[in-house]
């Protein structure tokens, strides 16, 4: 009776309210009744009298199950392997198990295997059994709640927060031993999501989550699902991660037909002194290397890419003081209609350069991208656009004429809800006719969010901006939307110049360009001419307006005007 | 027919059995009946017999913790006696252990028999 009351006293209800379930895996008849009779008042059983029949009832009962009690010595697949089988598989790790024993050399054996506690045989009193099981649960569900703000809820990994506490742990516990922090993602993840949907998506990232535990628990080391479909490993240097790439790549295929492909990023052998996150940032830096690549899956940080890293550094440190000094300087690059008899300059592209004080003369290849990464591009581009609008000005004022002067619109400003009103204020400050400055916007820039920036631009223009659609055919338009888009002007990407005038390259898509062209009704400029046969093979076809070296290069504002007074000269000969 | 007191006088610590059993005695009784036939007994015959020592120390382990947990002490001290030398997987000749566990067990089923 005094039992049956210390039973009943026991919280034996999970979280839910739910008996909680317990699983006995013992083969002998007398034990396992014996057992199932002391704790059945308690907690709802189940039994097993074999390794491969409990290790089926655990993966069917994996969510609902509190404790496995195991018996070690069982036919075929034994105690201790079923063990091993459970703690290698991340969704059946969580539940602890508890080893049936009287033995204590098994007793080492569990514990490295993973066992959570020990019930010696003979068992012990009634209460000593229900205080060892319910503690272990207890300790199990309280790791549990842990684990959920922990873990990454899709993958059941580490999240990238608790990562870098763990990255830290495990440096301290293997202070000089090399370790290796990789970056790892699925290369055209964003495709696999849209072709076969977000739940295969998802499945993809769960099998790849499973595939890393498995192998930081062969290999040591931690993992985590950083964000999306990128992951990450810190672990005991390796010489090859192309075995990794595959064996991951193979676990996410799973039995469907396809390829996926993975990409790690290795920061080999880490600096320890350096900032967790960082290093990581250094995998990634190696990982993005290989992002267009499609026979490379490994890619390794290096001095190159160190360097780089610590020039982009540099250059964003110095960004302020650049535009504090005007250190950026916009040069303009003339456009000539050649349709008349001769060239006629008919506008002028604003270009930015960098005049760096101590690195000399930076070409914006270098630090366009850089500051379109991080958002600096705005800040940039409202510096060429006030530039460009006063320079008009300042031609106005000096010589009684100017051209109008394309700027380029980032697509990131493309989103700034003030941007007409920049706009119209420069027009208004500068006391400039809307028709002095075009608007360039590349067209990739429409192709995400198409519906939102069509009708943007399509305010732009209403508002007496001309637009023009920058690198027309590099962005992957559909002809449908492209018919759609509010533009005045399409300007060729030099990609189908640089095609056409090569050794085998041919005009063809050019004249189609053109027919597209001229189906809008809108005219077309071709950028990246050098030569004069190609200036007149574009007349040829039809093309409007040229703009190049062989023209010109881009040039500071005072050389620009050369290029006004030849025109007046051409004007006052003719006439 | 076994008695709570028959299985006393036999040698067993009925207490400590009828404790594992939450005092309920026609359900220790029952063990009794099952765990005198277990299967075990016959392997570590078998195996001491063929001289497959692995296999006999696998069933005299087993028979150890259901012995024990019964609390049948006649039969539990020399299985507990052949498993330590089947550990240790000493080459022996095991016929005079296994005759003392079949001497016990056989005087138990009389018990039961009777």
């Amino acid at each position: 009776m005094a039992e049956r009351k210390q039973m009943n006293s026991i919280p034996d209800m999970n979280a839910e309210g739910r008996e909680r379930q317990v699983l006995i895996v013992e083969d002998d008849f007398v034990n396992r009744e014996m057992l199932k009779a002391n704790l059945e008042n308690g907690y709802e059983i189940l039994c097993a009298e074999t390794g491969e029949e409990a290790l089926a009832m655990i993966h069917e009962h994996s969510g609902t199950l509190s404790l496995v009690l195991l018996d070690l010595n069982l036919p075929g697949m034994n105690g201790l392997d079923l063990l091993q089988e459970i703690k290698k598989d991340m969704d059946l790790s969580r539940i602890p198990v508890i080893v049936l024993t009287s033995d204590t050399e098994s007793e080492v054996k569990s514990l490295n295997a993973g066992a959570n506690g020990f019930i010696p045989k003979p068992y012990p009193r009634q209460e000593v059994m229900l205080a060892r099981i319910l503690r272990c649960i207890e300790l199990s569900e309280n790791r549990d709640l842990i684990r959920w703000t922990e873990r990454d809820h899709l993958t059941g990994l580490y999240n990238r927060e608790y990562f870098y506490r763990y990255a830290e742990q495990y440096d301290a516990r293997h202070r000089d031993e090399p370790t290796d922090a990789l970056v790892l993602d699925v290369s055209h993840f964003r495709l696999i999501n849209e072709r076969f949907g977000k739940a295969y998506g998802d499945e993809i990232l769960r099998r790849i989550g499973a595939e890393l535990f498995a192998i930081v628990r062969e290999n040591g080391g931690i993992a985590c699902r950083r964000e999306a479909d990128t992951f990450q490993v810190y672990c005991p240097h390796q010489e090859d991660y192309e075995p990794m790439a595959g064996r991951v790549a193979a676990a996410a295929c799973g039995d469907s037909i396809g390829r996926i492909r993975i990409r790690i990023g290795v920061y080999s052998c880490v600096d320890k002194s350096g900032e967790m996150e960082r290093r990581f940032d250094r995998a990634k830096s190696a990982a993005d290397t290989i992002r267009h690549s499609f026979t490379e899956s490994v890619a390794y940080y290096n001095e190159e890419l160190r360097k780089k890293e610590m020039d982009a550094m540099r250059l964003m440190d110095d960004f302020q003081a650049a535009i504090q000094q005007k250190q950026f300087v916009v040069y303009f690059q003339p456009k000539y209609n050649i349709q008349a008899e001769e060239p006629v300059l008919c506008g002028a592209e604003a270009l930015i350069r960098w005049k760096h004080p101590e690195l000399g003369m930076i070409s914006p290849g270098v630090f366009v991208p850089l500051f379109e990464g991080n958002g600096l591009v705005r800040e940039l581009d409202n510096y060429v656009w006030r530039e460009a609008a006063a320079q008009i000005r300042r031609w106005k004022d000096r010589l009684g004429c100017s051209v109008p002067v394309s700027v380029n619109v980032s697509r990131i400003d493309m989103l700034d809800p003030d941007l007409a009103d920049t706009f119209c204020q420069l027009i208004r400050e500068n006391r400039l006719e809307f028709g002095d400055l075009h608007l360039e916007i590349t067209e990739s820039a429409y192709t995400q969010d198409a519906e939102q920036i069509i009708s943007i631009v399509a305010g732009l223009r209403e508002q007496g901006f001309r637009i023009e659609m920058d690198d027309f055919g590099s962005g992957y338009s559909s002809l449908n939307m492209i018919i759609k888009l509010p533009i005045d002007l399409l300007k060729l990407d030099m990609g189908f110049i640089r095609h056409a005038f090569s050794a085998d390259g041919d005009t063809g898509i050019l004249k189609i360009m053109l027919d597209i062209a001229r189906y809008l009704s809108v005219p077309m400029i071709a950028e990246g001419v050098e030569t004069k046969e190609q200036m007149l093979t574009l007349k040829e076809l039809g093309c409007d307006i040229v703009q190049g070296y062989y023209f010109s290069k881009p040039v500071p504002a005072e050389e620009f005007e050369q290029f006004f007074k030849e025109e007046a000269k051409e004007h006052a000969d003719k006439g | 027919m076994l008695t709570k007191d028959n299985l006393r006088g036999w040698g067993a610590n009925v207490d400590e059995g009828m404790a594992r059993c939450l005092n309920n005695e026609a359900f220790y009784l029952k063990l009794v009946n099952k765990g005198i036939q277990d299967p075990a007994f016959g392997k570590l015959q078998a195996a001491c017999e063929s001289g497959d020592l692995d296999g006999a120390f696998d069933a005299a382990h087993c028979l150890k913790g259901v012995m024990a947990n019964l609390a049948l002490t006649p039969i539990l001290q020399p299985v507990e006696k052949i498993t330590e030398l089947l550990r240790k997987r000493t080459a022996m000749d095991y016929g005079p252990l296994l005759a003392e566990i079949d001497g016990a067990r056989a005087s138990l089923v009389a018990l039961i028999e009777g």
